[in-house]
């Protein structure tokens, strides 16, 4: 029996890990509780030393020194400050009025903004809580069906989880031991694309049953000149103008791939904002305008969140912060934003302040939890028994990616992101390293794939935070008078069936066109961790050595 | 069993209060970073003790705001299969979870964490980043953490108990998906922002 339990320890451990946290206990606690518990038989049956706890102390401060999960709070507060500023209301309203009667223009205009606010910020929640009050009401009001709105609205939020600047990555590029830089850098293409893919769905929607999509009716499409014209030609001028204007400044540049998009977009955005405000202030005076209405709207509409883009992704990617700092200063910048809009407001920073930290709190301690139970799985071998476990499945890296995709997809009904991350992700690192598989590609494919975990009936978070705006019963609409009915449940889950296939569509893409992410390679991307500290030449001093054999942590990254 | 009760409450709001307060620290968190971060840019000078400064400050946010976590029951749960439970279980099942999992974590980090502090209070440990902060109270914050940990992991039993027997009503009756709650608390904080916004000029 006791020969059973040495040789099988790992297996064991792993299964009691799955019952315990099943219990329904918050998973920290049940994941350092399974850790503990097999320590102290381990200590028990001789596997471990005594003192082998000693080393728990340790691993919780090598937690706190991670200067890379610092960035989970930055960003968390950032978007909670930003979702009150009234940006996506502004984006929402103005992009809705920009695609005016194309046929499904409102739920182009959800996919525009959803991907806008996703490279913004990285909280799902207020994305999908922002345009499900905003956007559902005015799709419902012109007839769309149901089961597309929610469903754009639902997938567009979760953009925010794949596009950078997003905590998922974040966390994924520290698991996997790798520069949040360069994860951000790898995800930016296929987090566009399924962006376009969204757009793609909404397009086949409007060929295939036109009904379900309508366009504004005229009447409903605003910001019109004097004399009824819309203003586009302006518009397109405008923006035209700008992206000339863009190409004629970065012609020399040697920035490729995202840093070149960001730059160009913050250099055409402040020649729009420019011309919009010396457009607006001869208006003031002279009652002459050269842009239209619409022009100027959009471009006031388009400049915070740019702005923020620049101030976060921008710095990041040409290299001017860290992912930390950029979250830092975006976290600023969105405080600097509501109080331009006078929106700022005590309890707004003092509600931020006290979610974020409830927030990080749980999220830290899943971690710690985690790396209470590694102790003891690692030391036990665990590792390596998962990975022989998965090195000897056929099919070598593609059978490999194509198992842990399902296996995801699968603990993605049941887990939520943080748990799969800190649970599973370490685990399938070195097997997928040793199969030559590069990480950070493997991380994005992991971040499309796990982006379905918001999205799966019934217990995806997006599904819920939707449920949670959507009318329940029906009502009258302010604008008609007319009683609409309410969103039922099995609408909103209805609708998320096709993105969840959409998501596996793009996880296929990934998979077999990795060119869309390894273009991260060979860019002077990120910032050099070593500059950060200030080196100097230190007589060695000497730290207890702590735990388990050091080849177990991950590679620390600043 | 009402002294008991009593004392529960006592340590919650003790926990509570603790948290409110430290969770500030993440405001300070931000200031410092951007402060530093445009600094080290446009006057090319920055210092360890600086960048150990957001860590600490984040660090004492998560650690020291755990209890109060666990009192708004914000700590994540897998639920899928306790959802279905009837009530009378899933108290059980907290409760176990209470005495076997959360109790012992924080024993063994109180036993394990006053030493790993005192060992560094004691030679006055300096971080080994040039210029860096003083080692110790950061390390201090990882016993007070778990001692916190520990004293609310009895008042969770206490209240837990009180529940089961009925003695006071379930703090977390209304058990939603924890993203129920989350999008709630955002409604809810939204309404308020508007009102406040509304009510000024």
């Amino acid at each position: 029996m006791t020969a059973f339990l040495i040789h099988n320890m790992a297996p064991i451990m792993f299964a009691s890990l799955v019952v315990v946290l099943l219990l329904g206990y918050p998973a920290a606690f049940s994941l350092a509780a399974v850790g503990l518990i097999y320590a102290l038989l381990g200590i028990e049956l001789g596997l471990f030393h005594p003192d082998f706890l000693q080393a728990l102390p340790e691993r919780i401060y090598g937690v706190m020194n991670n200067d890379v999960l610092l960035a989970i709070p930055f960003f968390t507060f950032m978007g909670l400050i930003l979702e009150r500023s009234g940006m996506a209301e502004d984006l929402l309203d103005t992009i809705g009025q920009l695609f005016g009667t194309v046929r499904g223009g409102l739920a182009y205009a959800v996919v525009f903004v959803g991907a806008l606010l996703a490279a913004t910020t990285g909280v799902v929640a207020a994305s999908v809580i922002s345009m499900g009050l905003i956007s559902l009401p005015i799709m419902l009001r012109y007839g769309y069906d149901r089961r597309v709105a929610t469903g754009v609205i639902a997938a567009s939020g979760t953009l925010a989880q794949i596009i950078p600047p997003s905590l998922v990555l974040i966390v994924m590029a520290d698991q996997l031991g790798r520069s949040v830089g360069d994860m951000y850098e790898g995800a930016f293409i296929p987090g566009i694309a399924l962006a376009g893919l969204y757009a793609f769905y909404v397009f086949l929607v409007t060929i295939l049953f036109p009904k379900a999509t309508p366009g504004l009716p005229v009447e409903a499409v605003g910001f019109r000149e004097p004399n009824g014209d819309r203003g586009l030609t302006s518009l397109a001028i405008l923006t035209a103008a700008s992206a000339v204007f863009a190409w004629y400044m970065m012609r020399n540049s040697q920035t490729h791939g995202a840093d070149f998009v960001v730059l160009s977009m913050f250099i055409g955005i402040v020649f729009a904002f420019t011309v919009a405000v010396v457009n607006w202030a001869i208006a003031h005076m002279t009652g002459i305008r050269v842009l239209s209405f619409m022009a100027q709207q959009v471009t006031f509409a388009m400049v915070p969140p740019l702005f923020l883009i620049f101030l976060v992704l921008g710095t990041i990617f040409i290299g001017l912060a860290t992912p930390t700092e950029g979250g830092a200063m975006g976290a600023s910048g969105a405080l600097l934003l509501a109080l331009f809009k006078r929106r700022l407001t005590w309890t707004m920073v003092k509600q931020a302040t006290e979610a974020t930290a409830k927030l990080s709190s749980f999220v830290m301690f899943i971690l710690l939890g985690a790396r209470t139970f590694s102790l003891t799985f690692y030391g036990v071998d665990g590792h390596h028994w998962v990975e022989n476990l998965l090195i000897s499945l056929p099919g070598g890296q593609t059978g490999f990616l194509v198992f842990v995709n399902i296996f995801v997809f699968f603990l993605a009904f049941f887990l939520d992101f943080f748990e799969i991350a800190f649970i599973v992700i370490p685990l399938l690192a070195g097997p997928a390293e040793k199969l030559g598989i590069d990480l950070i590609w493997f991380g994005v494919i992991l971040g499309v794939n796990m982006q379905t975990s918001f999205l799966h009936p019934p217990f995806g978070f997006a599904l819920f935070y939707l449920r949670s705006v959507a009318p329940k019963e029906s009502y009258i609409d302010r604008v008609t008078g007319k009683r609409t009915a309410g969103v039922t449940t099995g609408q909103i889950y209805w609708g998320a069936i096709p993105f969840v296939v959409i998501q596996c569509i793009m996880v296929a893409l990934v998979i077999f066109f990795p060119a869309m992410v390894m273009h991260y390679k060979g860019l002077g991307t990120g910032i050099d961790p070593n500059k950060v500290k200030i080196e100097i030449e230190l007589p060695d001093i000497s730290i207890p050595d702590i735990g388990p054999p050091p080849a177990i942590e991950p590679p620390k990254i600043q | 069993m009402t002294a008991l009760l009593k004392l529960s409450r006592v340590i919650d709001a003790c926990n509570i209060w603790i948290g409110r307060i430290v969770a500030w620290a993440i405001l300070a968190a931000v200031i410092v970073s951007t402060v530093n971060a445009i600094v080290r840019k446009l006057f090319d000078m920055s210092s360890n003790s600086w960048l150990e400064l957001q860590w600490s400050l984040y660090a004492a946010v998560f650690l020291l705001c755990a209890s109060w976590t666990l009192i708004a029951n914000e700590h994540i749960r897998i639920d899928i299969v306790n959802n279905m439970l009837p009530k009378r279980v899933r108290d059980s099942i907290d409760l176990f979870g209470h005495i076997f999992f959360l109790l012992p974590f924080a024993t063994v980090l109180v036993i394990t964490g006053w030493p790993f502090f005192f060992a560094s209070y004691r030679i006055g440990e300096q971080s080994q980043n040039a210029g860096g902060l003083t080692v110790w109270p950061a390390k201090l914050l990882v016993p007070v953490c778990f001692t916190l940990l520990l004293v609310q992991a009895f008042s969770e039993i206490i209240k837990r108990i009180g529940v089961m027997r009925n003695l006071i009503p379930d703090p977390h009756a209304e058990r939603q998906h924890a993203a129920e709650a989350e999008a709630q608390e955002i409604i809810k904080a939204m309404e308020e922002t508007d009102t406040e916004h509304g009510a000024k000029p």
